[in-house]
């Protein structure tokens, strides 16, 4: 091989390496991103059975409960709707009523929402970014200065 | 008095900042030797005047002084005493005063140590971290002053966020800014290049030293965060592909290749324009990272109280500089001249092709981190990028560079011998193979990747000391002389050894971690028992107990061997903050060996039992001590005489007069 | 004073670090190939080393010497193309622009942002503010501090607790007594103080934490009337009144004949039956709510309960002849700890039932027994 034949041999190689990693971020980007809904979102959202979404709202009060050993359900609302949640895992310790809250998971057949990750908060100052800019829009939760 | 000394400290900070960014320039620019002199001492007045308002924050919450409104927002005077000293830096403010404090401090230590630089690099880049210097200067004073003032004073503090009063606050922080901050001095050395159109002979030794140095620190702030969250979180999780993670990862990826390169460009001139571009963009991915942690633009499990003020204020800093570098580059790169040429197989070229995983990878994630606000900015839509994506793209990037990695020390340089090399290599790659072969059939027999994972890392780890061996000539000359030859080796080899070793433990830590781990997540009542792994764990009941500023109930474990034996107890934890009304979750971690039992505590079952999650973690302590073994690499290759900073003084003069006696 | 003194040495200090290089005289510059050679150089020796070491072949470090040697040679061609410069009118102009601006800027920026008047406050300093002045706050403060210090004194848990009950700060008070309890042992006292203070930082209700730290006391001195006297309240409020009874009556039998809490078991005793008559036409918390309020987390709760109380409030403004409903609006303040309201209400209650009147003074005993008096606020 020439030294010409070389280069272009070696930059032909690294630009395929490229265009292979650049194929596969964006192909895992179409397959592996989870949207954000709100409970409201949801009746417009045309979900395929078994995606992933996140969902996110206030926890209602009064709908927490424990069921058998570690099974724990609840409703995640944005003061119009509110969806039930089914949870087999250690809540966050900031979970509380009536705080925002974001889940992980998929809707069963039964039209609930099985989670396997519940996010609250870190502080007591903090509300998840998506649940209080979708509280702001539906005019039900105001920041507190 | 003495709060408002340091307020008034911090205010002549900006000032000088704002001088030490001009008048060098202008001085470089016009040959005016006064005025490039200016930088040094003005440098050092910044830096003292820095640590002066730092040291004031510091005493203000040792005193718990609560007319300082930081102070009192996080702090309370019944903490213990150490997390009044790191709760400085604790939060928002008190974080960007150490963050600055650590800028002037690099900015002082340039001063000293470049005393046989040339006068108008030395200007350049000490006006650079001036500008930047400047700019956080004023974002603190304008949006986040730590000496905002309350009067009257209120007479207790509302107490730092229970989370952050942990031992791994004192370190890491400090550790993940020394490591974005030092990157600021390469940055600078990259733009002065660009400003003064040349790249002298001693720029190139310069950065090194630099990048490494900071490469140490941003390693360790990375892994002793990452161990933090592990166990402070309660989630028994040591990497989330969190936005703020990556923010400190991406910084650490390219900054990895910008290491790599600089070695090409110390040892053979070449790949210097590329090297300028990688210094460019790691500092710009340290502010970025700076950026989305201080914004809250991202959801992060890691985000605190955030206010988008400040982001919009740093997203101008981000951009001027990161704008400015670039569009710097794209005029000026030109009139530098490439370096020496090389070919596709030698150690420039395992060099180069190091670069081209790690700037892919660090797109990758830099991709992935950002998506989602660029879908939201797009469309509206709220999308999340998780770990699915991370272990989706990241992995295929990274497994094969690991798995090339042993060949590039062996390359010699300008061209080298691959069927040499792999010769070299046999023995490694046999005792990668049998730990494969061993690991499938005697550990696991379900999981080939488990089985293929620790076969890589033992081939890292093995590779990397087969270099060593090589270099001393083991096999072929006696052992003693191989031996002393050993010793004789320059400390950069056995930097780089440990170095790749240590990524070998880590890859070993997160492989046994993520295909072994066991875990048992029930509802347990006082006296019930769970099988985990070979162990047998004890619930023994719950009883409170009374902590300095918290309450808690303790859950008692106790846990047992196969046979019935006891082999200790421990405990997990739910505690209570009444200052600040907060619960947070202390996970129960035992150590054996390498490996950990990590009991995290749920709420109460209805039927009076709790609810535990219990793991088995093999190897897990190997994720952290790869990288305290990168971290040491790195720290031994900067003692490397050859990399020191200029040499003595005496020394130097020597070398300049014969430099004028070689015919001119 | 002080800090003027201090903050323009600090200005001067950072002008001198601007004037003195800009008026020193700068040795000879070296020219940059200078340092360019010398870096060449040393770049020789390491390959020398190298070549010694066999790490890089011959005919590989013969090449890499000669490039060294190329550079040095095109270095050596090159001419000093920089004029060195070391004074000027410009300078002059730079450096005093420069040296000026920094007493502008930091003074006039300090002077927006700044508060120079304000003394620090550390905690020491507001503790050892003249004790004349010293409000309740700063003496807790100190007593504070002094546990903070010596976290084992067990008496001084057990002066706070009270206080802090006191104060109102309720959730303090159970810590204070939880530790006064775990350093200097039980007592019906302290395990009282316990069960009242869990009661109050829930909002008044006895919970059964408190109720059982009550047991407790009754466990250690079955006489201890105070103890007696809360758990027929709880018993009362768990909708017990016959157990509610039954605990008064064994706190009367245990009673001295002049002890001031037989007004109080006999006034208790009077309301109990009271309320059972008024079951149905009841104000107020009903015992659902009571009970629904048990299964509610602190702040929900505490907000039940003062939502009830000003609602009871309001009814008693508009319909203020109810003597059964001001003793329970008295008794709510004094369990969430208002005392000033209590006595408000005390004043307001007996004005309504006309204080000559038999029902203004049967207010007026109860409002004693509560250790209140009308109009004329405690001091503590």
């Amino acid at each position: 091989m020439t030294r010409k034949k070389k280069r272009l041999a070696v930059i032909g190689g690294g630009l395929a390496f490229l265009g292979l990693a650049a194929a596969l971020t964006f192909y895992a980007l179409g397959q592996r991103t989870s949207y954000f809904y709100m409970p409201g979102d949801l009746v417009a959202a045309e979900l395929t059975p078994g995606q992933r979404i996140r969902l996110g709202g206030l926890v209602e009060k009064g709908t927490i409960e424990r069921g058998q050993g570690t099974n724990v359900s609840f409703q995640v609302t944005d003061h119009e709707n509110s969806v039930k949640v089914a949870y087999n895992g250690i809540l966050p310790d900031l979970f509380r009523e009536d705080q925002g809250v974001v889940t992980e998971g998929t809707f069963g057949t039964d039209g609930v929402f099985v989670a396997d990750s519940v996010l609250a908060k870190h502080d007591e100052n903090y509300m998840p970014r998506e649940v209080a800019d979708g509280l702001k829009a539906k005019g039900v939760w105001q920041e507190e200065d | 008095m003495i709060v408002e000394l340091g307020h008034f400290a911090l205010v002549l900070a900006f000032a000088l900042a704002l001088v030490q960014s001009t008048v060098p320039l202008i001085g470089a620019r016009s040959g005016n030797q006064r005025m490039m002199a200016v930088a040094g001492p003005v440098t050092i007045a910044g830096f003292v005047l820095t640590a002066f308002a730092f040291a004031v924050l510091t005493v203000s919450y040792i005193q718990s002084d609560f007319s300082v409104v930081n102070v009192w927002e996080n702090s309370h005077s019944l903490k213990p005493m150490i997390y009044k000293v790191t709760g400085t830096w604790g939060n928002h403010e008190g974080s960007m005063l150490l963050w600055v404090l650590i800028l002037a401090a690099f900015g002082a230590l340039v001063t000293v140590f470049s005393g046989n630089l040339p006068a108008t690099l030395r200007a350049n880049v000490l006006a650079v971290q001036g500008m930047i210097g400047a700019a956080f200067f004023l974002f603190i004073l304008a949006t986040s002053n730590p000496f905002a003032r309350l009067d009257p004073a209120p007479f207790e503090g509302r107490d730092l966020n229970p989370l952050l009063q942990d031992i791994g606050l004192a370190i890491h922080p400090p550790l993940l800014y020394l490591g974005y901050v030092g990157f600021s001095i390469s940055f600078s050395f990259a733009v002065a290049a660009l400003i003064d159109g040349k790249i002298d002979a001693a720029w190139a030794r310069w950065v090194r030293p630099w990048t490494l140095a900071a490469w140490v620190f941003l390693t360790g702030g990375i892994a002793m965060g990452s161990y933090w969250a592990y166990y402070e979180l309660g989630w028994g999780g040591f990497w989330f592909w969190d936005p703020v993670e990556n923010a400190s990862f991406l910084p650490w990826l390219s900054g990895t290749a910008l290491l790599h390169s600089a070695i090409v460009m110390e040892k053979r001139s070449a790949l210097k324009i590329w090297t300028l571009l990688l210094a460019i963009l790691t500092f710009s991915l340290s502010l970025l990272g700076t950026f989305l942690v201080r914004s809250g633009v991202l959801t992060s499990v890691h985000a605190f109280a955030t206010d988008p003020t400040r982001g919009v204020f740093i997203l101008a800093i981000l951009m001027v500089f990161i704008g400015g570098s670039l569009a710097l580059f794209a005029i000026r790169a030109h009139l530098l001249t490439a370096g020496g040429l090389f070919q596709p197989i030698s150690r420039e070229g395992a060099l180069v092709l190091n670069n081209l995983f790690l700037t892919t990878a660090t797109a990758t994630v830099l991709i992935g981190t950002l998506y989602p606000l660029l879908v939201e900015a797009v469309t509206g839509d709220k999308i999340s990028v998780g770990p699915p994506f991370f272990n989706m793209t990241f992995g295929p990037l990274v497994v094969p560079l690991l798995a090339v990695v042993p060949f590039g020390p062996l390359l010699a340089w300008k061209r080298g011998d691959i069927a040499a090399v792999s010769q070299r290599l046999f023995f490694a790659f046999g005792i990668a193979l049998l730990a494969t072969l061993g690991a499938f059939v005697f550990i696991d027999r379900v999981s080939v990747f488990a089985a293929l994972g620790i076969g890589l890392s033992v081939w890292l780890v093995a590779g990397a000391f087969t270099d060593l061996a090589l270099k001393a000539g083991f096999g072929k000359v006696s052992p003693s002389v191989a031996l002393s030859r050993l010793f004789g080796l320059p400390r950069s080899v056995f930097g780089t050894a440990l170095a790749h070793a240590g990524l070998g433990l880590t890859t070993l830590g997160i492989v046994s971690v993520v295909t072994l781990e066991t875990e048992k997540f029930t509802s347990m009542k006082p006296g019930e028992t769970v099988q985990v792994a070979d162990y047998t764990i004890r619930f023994d009941g719950i009883s409170p107990f009374q902590g300095p500023n918290y309450t808690e109930d303790r859950g008692h474990f106790t846990f047992l061997n196969s046979a019935g034996r006891e082999l200790g107890e421990l405990f997990s934890s739910k505690r209570l903050y009444p200052a600040r009304q907060m619960p947070t979750t202390e996970a129960g971690i035992r150590t054996r060996g390498l490996s950990q039992l990590y009991i995290s505590l749920g709420d109460p079952t209805v039927d009076g039992g709790i609810v535990v999650r219990i793991w088995w973690k093999p190897l897990v302590l190997l994720i952290w001590l790869g990288g305290v073994l990168m971290m040491i690499g790195g720290t031994v290759s900067l003692l490397d005489r050859r990399l020191r900073i200029g040499a003595p003084a005496a020394r130097r003069s020597a070398a300049v007069g014969e430099a004028k006696a070689l015919p001119s | 004073m002080f800090f003027w003194i201090a903050a323009a040495v600090l200005t001067l200090g950072a002008c001198l670090a601007v004037l003195v290089p800009l008026t020193r005289t700068q040795a000879g510059r070296d020219a940059d190939r200078d340092h360019d050679i010398e870096v060449y150089r040393d770049q020789l020796a390491e390959l020398d080393r190298e070549a010694a070491r066999g790490s890089i072949g011959e005919s590989e470090a013969a090449e890499a010497r000669a490039e060294i040697g190329r550079r040095i040679l095109r270095l050596a061609d090159q001419q000093s193309d920089q004029a060195s410069s070391s004074g000027g009118r410009f300078t002059r102009f730079a450096g005093t622009a420069a040296v000026l601006s920094i007493p502008l800027l930091s003074w006039g920026v300090y002077a927006t942002i700044g508060s120079p008047d304000l003394p620090a406050m550390p905690l020491q300093a507001r503790i050892e503010q003249d004790p004349e002045k010293n409000t309740v706050d700063e003496l807790v403060a100190r007593a504070e501090a002094h546990l903070a210090e010596n976290p084992s004194d067990g008496r001084g848990w057990d002066v706070l607790a009270p206080i802090y009950y006191r104060m109102g700060r309720h959730q303090d008070a159970v810590t204070a007594y939880r530790n006064a309890i775990r350093l200097s042992g039980v007592s019906a006292a302290r395990e009282t103080g316990l069960g009242e203070a869990l009661a109050a930082s829930s909002g008044g209700l006895i919970t059964s934490d408190a109720q059982a730290a009550f047991e407790r006391a009754l466990a250690l001195d079955p006489q201890f009337p105070k103890a007696r006297y809360l758990l027929a309240a709880a018993f009362m409020q768990d909708g017990k009144p016959d157990q509610a009874v039954a605990e008064l009556q064994r706190m009367m039998e245990g009673l001295p004949e002049e002890s001031p809490w037989r007004d109080v078991a006999q006034q208790a005793m009077r309301s109990v039956n009271a309320e059972v008559e008024r079951e149905q036409t009841a104000t107020g918390p009903t015992r659902e709510q009571v009970q629904d309020a048990a299964g509610m987390d602190d702040a929900d709760r505490a907000a039940m309960i003062e939502g009830m109380v000003s609602s009871l409030d309001e009814k008693l403004r508009a319909n203020p002849d109810d003597p059964a409903g001001w003793q329970r609006l008295i008794q709510s303040y004094v369990v969430l700890g208002r005392e000033a309201d209590a006595v408000e209400a005390l004043g307001r209650g007996i004005v309504a039932m006309g204080s000559d009147s038999d029902k203004g003074a049967e207010l007026e005993a109860f409002g004693a027994s509560l250790g209140l008096k009308p109009g004329e606020p405690e001091k503590e």
